[in-house]
């Protein structure tokens, strides 16, 4: 018998986040993914001044708003030659490093755990008990009887209250968990931990860009005013209070997120053998050292791995044309020169055309075109990218913080390399990639530290500020990583102002359609072969979504083989 | 939970400025900030798509009054003063943030000791828009009564 289960997600980079999966003798057998809300931030950026555009496309997306500015304040600077100070590399790369074990941290408990951690089993927890293997696992604080006590009766009146509000509609119970009472109730007080950290961790993007959300960026440099000793100045009081936050993040991902991955880990492995996808991965790297023009300087460096082969790393080079193109087969646009074809994002086009069914409809016709998201390839190929491409890329190229972590993650296993392509190697791959930068954090700052003591406190270059000085048209790609994959932003600078203006976001490779080979994308690729117990609760399913980070929420409709629904579960 | 004596009352505006009417929350934040006085202890945040970022902001004040808004079928512009106490007594569809408003809600209200003082405005909308960073005449017109729903709010605070 074979099911048809639909995945109709909210994310906030490209609304609605879709995916019809068939499932046949309890295994997923085919998937598309489709997004299904209207992109266009090129169309409001047209015509604007280069230098705003950051301001917009941080608006993008409410999770990783310093990201789509950093690439956009970069694309714009590619495209005039300006490099920015050595201090706002530095700012910048604070900004980025704090964003991430933020985004990360929140991602495996908040949005990821409860695939693994069954809520109300913790109600059944014996304090002690947990206590006593949270104390063998991390010397974190809180590992106490009496905090584990307090959380449990906290969570019991929330649950007897009837309102399980964050924890609603999870399929608590379903045999896919494997935790005992004890452990589930060590994740959901670390759950709590984590809420109240993660809004410390994020004043860094308060102070160094003067308000959150959406802090502020500037071509040229960042906006920041460094004097020791002013009063209305990024002070000696404002940096302790960044070194304070930095050293509490690195104290809670090594004593509360590492031990509790390992931990909840070691219960499934067999996901190590599951959810692989796609075998190639991409990466665009990010934190120069020695300037955005130096890729070699990357602490996280830029590559390209095909066919699983960590013997060898392609040179990507976001300005070729030949390279990154976007196809359209399956996707609601039309381009000039046929559907056929593939854009490079400098000849990028925007142009709607939905031939879907009238909202609300059951089913997708997958034939023809069902998203609207473009399909990025890379050299032809279908990529991932996210946190497990960015580690594989990196330790293809050997550095050595990376590999070190890496294989102490998998010795802890017990598992081998090849693990890491499974939905457990991406989930792994993040904390790894958490530890790893919480750490780069700290050598940034203590270099920040040392440049301001010795007077050297230049933010911003004004070179090439003025639009009179720029070439009559000029042309600039701006690359990084987002928490959840490889980013960037296209611009053409005509007469001053924005020609074209494209973005292809980390959904989009992996979240997009088909391309007209019938190469399926990762989420697609990756549900293949994903068993799931119980149709009415696919909780599997969600678990290979989930390891992507795909910035969502979801709602899961399950539909019988007629294509009637059957069930419909919202998933927060 | 450290508060800021200073502030009783903090407004927050949710959108997303780039979705036309989705955004009106950011725009009744901005009128607040822009255009009116506000009294002491009462401060006006821009919340954009900010969800767990948030978090901090309504833990640090003694009553919240947020602004969103809501595809709940009413014609466009409609105006509703909610109380919400849990994510299901949220309106349907808030948006294209529905998820993270309520995670938001949620974890404030797991997290505090005290049931949280939240007073939620709406402004409805019809579909999502394509990308626009402008109102429709119907949202737009609804933004100076929102405006006034809220100072009278702040009126009723006060002397309470």
């Amino acid at each position: 018998m074979s099911n048809r289960i639909v995945i109709d997600p909210v994310t906030r980079i490209e609304g609605h986040l879709r995916i019809e999966a068939v499932i046949e003798n309890g295994v997923v057998k085919d998937a598309f993914s489709a997004g299904t809300m209207v992109r266009g931030i090129e169309k409001i950026l047209k015509g604007r001044d280069p230098r705003d555009a950051w301001a917009f496309t941080e608006r993008v997306c409410g999770v990783c708003t310093t990201v789509h500015a950093l690439a956009s304040v970069r694309s714009v600077e590619n495209a005039l030659g300006i490099t920015v100070p050595k201090n706002a590399e530095l700012v910048r790369n604070l900004m980025f490093c704090a964003q991430y074990v933020q985004d990360h941290v929140v991602h495996f408990y908040h949005l990821h755990a409860l695939d693994w951690v069954d809520v109300v089993s913790m109600l059944k927890a014996n304090p002690v008990e947990a206590a006593k293997i949270a104390q063998s696992i991390s010397p974190w604080e809180k590992n106490t009887p009496g905090h584990f006590a307090a959380v449990q009766s906290r969570l019991k009146k929330y649950v007897e209250s009837g309102q399980l509000g964050i924890f609603a509609n999870g399929y608590w119970g379903h045999k896919a968990y494997k935790l005992p009472p004890e452990v589930n109730l060590l994740a959901v007080s670390h759950y709590l931990d984590a809420l109240e950290w993660q809004k410390e961790i994020v004043k860094i993007h308060s102070i160094f860009g003067g308000k959150n959300p959406h802090p502020n960026y500037l071509v040229g440099g960042v906006p920041c005013s460094f004097n020791l000793e002013e009063v209305n100045a990024i002070n000696t009081e404002r940096l302790n209070h960044i070194g304070s936050l930095i050293k509490d993040a690195i104290t809670f991902v090594e004593q509360v997120y590492i031990p509790d991955l390992l931990a909840i880990a070691g219960f499934y492995k067999d996901w190590a053998s599951i959810g692989g996808g796609l075998q190639n991965y991409l990466a665009y790297g990010d934190l120069p050292t020695k300037g955005y023009g130096d890729v070699g300087s990357f602490l996280l460096p830029r590559g390209a791995i095909l066919g699983r082969n960590l013997n060898e790393v392609h040179e990507v080079n976001g300005k070729n044309v030949e390279e990154i193109k976007e196809y359209i087969s399956h996707s609601w646009y039309k381009y000039g020169a046929g559907d056929g074809v593939g854009l490079h994002p400098f000849a990028g086009e925007t142009e709607f055309n939905y031939t879907g069914p009238k909202p609300p409809y059951e089913q997708l016709n997958v034939e023809g075109k069902y998203s609207w998201l473009k399909t990025p390839r890379w050299k032809e190929h279908p990529m991932e990218v996210g946190p497990l491409s960015r580690m594989l890329v990196a330790y293809a190229k050997g550095n050595t913080d990376v590999k070190e972590l890496v294989g102490a993650v998998l010795k802890k296993l017990d598992v081998p390399i090849t693990a890491l392509f499974s939905t457990l190697g991406r989930t792994a791959a993040r904390g790894v990639e958490t530890q790893v930068v919480a750490h780069w954090m700290k050598n940034f700052y203590d270099e920040l530290i040392t440049n301001l003591k010795g007077g050297e406190t230049r933010t911003f270059t004004r070179d090439k500020w003025e639009p009179a000085s720029w070439p009559a048209t000029a042309e600039g790609v701006g690359m990084t990583e987002a928490p959840r994959g490889a980013l960037a932003h296209w611009v053409r600078i005509k007469d001053g102002i924005i020609d074209n203006y494209q973005l292809v976001v980390p959904s989009t490779w992996n979240a997009s359609p088909r391309d007209a080979k019938g190469q399926r994308s990762a989420y697609e690729e990756a549900l293949i072969g994903t068993p799931v117990a119980n149709p009415e609760q696919p909780v599997e399913i969600l678990r290979t979504i989930h390891s992507f980070d795909p910035c969502l929420a979801c709602a899961v409709h399950i539909y019988d083989p007629k294509g009637e629904q059957v069930h419909q579960v919202q998933f927060y | 939970m450290p508060r800021n004596p200073n502030t009783a009352i903090r407004i927050i505006g949710i959108g997303n400025l780039l979705l036309g009417d989705e955004g009106v929350g950011v725009h009744v934040a901005r009128h607040l900030l822009d255009h009116c006085h506000l009294p002491e202890g009462v401060d006006c945040l821009d919340g954009g798509t900010g969800s767990l970022v948030l978090l901090e902001p309504l833990q640090t004040a003694d009553r919240i009054i947020l602004v969103d808004a809501t595809m709940d079928g009413a014609p466009p512009g409609t105006l509703r003063r909610l109380v919400p106490k849990f994510s299901s007594d949220f309106p349907p569809s808030l948006a294209a943030h529905d998820i993270g408003l309520r995670d938001l809600l949620d974890s404030f209200y797991l997290l505090g000791d005290l049931p949280p003082n939240v007073v939620l405005f709406t402004v409805s909308i019809a579909e999502m828009q394509n990308m626009v960073t402008t109102l429709s005449p119907e949202v737009a017109a609804a933004v100076p009564l929102v405006v006034a729903m809220i100072i009278e709010e702040l009126g009723v605070a006060s002397s309470a």
